[in-house]
């Protein structure tokens, strides 16, 4: 009984050291999809923000990506740009969050793939945003690339994907 | 002279097993341990077949009408592509991830049911040549009988091969501009199931 008792014991130790790990040293798969998580609750914003809230989270916006990101794609809301500094991704998501009463959004179905040195990973999501006083959400896959810098991984490239080709 | 009762015996009576009340037997039956084991089997079962075969879906938008109104509830069969591809007029679930693991029978796939899906009938299978003409479908240069497709369209498009893994998917409104309206070729691996009631 006794030896049934410590190996009990010693599995449970050991499940709990496994668990320790991998919250204190997470993959890269969970890091950057913990990243998108936390991107998806600070793009959504409430209707009766006030400017400062607004200026705060648009902020935060900007701080998920790198310093440039390259684009390619296909919403008429961000016009023809090929890439954004990160103070252009501030004003962009000032102005949704100004013009959009409220808005909430959504990563439902998250692929990643990280590549093999670890230092770069290619997110394939499906963007649902609700904005307030529309019927329908906005549904879009997009491919998120991300690149680990400092220890960080941020956002470094943004494209649409056409679902049906 | 003692009588029976108290010679040798004792005057406790083992305890008659009391019947259950009709109240206890409507909401836990005769046996509790067996109606608990009953109920745990269903909720496997029920949490097994909703969340992995039988994906319960909410429509959003118009671009199914009529057959699938806006708003209506339904489900997506991942059992129905098992045994055979899917057929010209089934409607179908397709995943929007696109990068998502290949092959419906992969265990990823299976375990990470997608939450957002496109649900458009197919019209064209594998290897077909697909084009509109003034609002019917031709499939190989053929006119393809659509008796679901009740609303005027005038769409005009050109000619589309087929891959061998490829499906050509399209709402059953089109009544709107083909700009507005997605559809086009899909993977055999985006298909998830097949719409159900």
């Amino acid at each position: 009984m006794k030896v049934i008792i410590r190996i009990v014991l010693l599995a449970a130790l050991a499940a709990l050291g496994i668990w320790l790990w991998t919250v204190l040293f997470p993959s890269p798969e969970k890091v950057v999809r913990r990243r998108l998580t936390e991107l998806a609750r600070t793009v959504s914003s409430s209707a009766n923000e006030s400017d400062l809230t607004r200026l705060a989270a648009a902020r935060s916006v900007a701080g998920f990506f790198a310093a440039t990101v390259e684009l390619n794609v296909d919403l008429p809301e961000l016009g023809q740009h090929n890439s954004m500094d990160r103070e252009e991704i501030t004003q962009l998501a000032l102005m949704g969050r100004s013009r959009a009463g409220g808005l909430r959004v959504k990563f439902p179905d998250i692929n990643i793939t990280v590549a093999p040195d670890k230092q770069s990973a290619m997110a394939d999501l499906t963007v649902e945003a609700n904005v307030s006083g529309e019927h329908d959400p906005i549904v879009q896959e997009m491919k998120f690339t991300f690149r680990k810098n400092d220890g960080q991984w941020l956002i470094t490239r943004i494209e649409t994907v056409r679902t049906l080709i | 002279m003692p009588s029976q009762d108290t010679v040798g015996q004792s005057n406790i009576r083992p305890e008659q097993p009391q019947d259950p009340g009709w109240l206890r037997i409507i909401l836990i039956g005769r046996n509790p341990k067996v109606t608990f084991a009953r109920i745990a089997v269903l909720v496997v079962t029920c949490f097994i077949i909703f969340k992995f075969i039988l994906l319960h879906i909410q429509v959003e938008g118009i671009s199914m009408l009529p057959t699938y109104p806006d708003q209506s509830k339904h489900f997506v069969n991942r059992f129905a592509y098992l045994w055979h591809g899917p057929q010209r007029g089934d409607v179908v679930g397709i995943r929007f991830s696109t990068n998502a693991p290949a092959g419906i029978h992969q265990a990823a796939n299976w375990l990470k049911p997608p939450h957002a899906m496109l649900l458009k009938r197919i019209v064209g299978l594998p290897g077909e040549t697909v084009a509109f003409a003034d609002g019917r479908v031709l499939i190989n240069g053929e006119v393809l009988d659509e008796p679901y497709e009740k609303t005027p369209c005038d769409w005009n498009r050109p000619p589309v091969k087929l891959g061998p893994d490829e499906y050509f998917v399209v709402g059953d409104n089109r009544t709107m501009p083909w700009e507005d309206h997605t559809f086009g070729r899909a993977q055999r691996s985006q298909i998830v199931g097949k719409a159900l009631l």
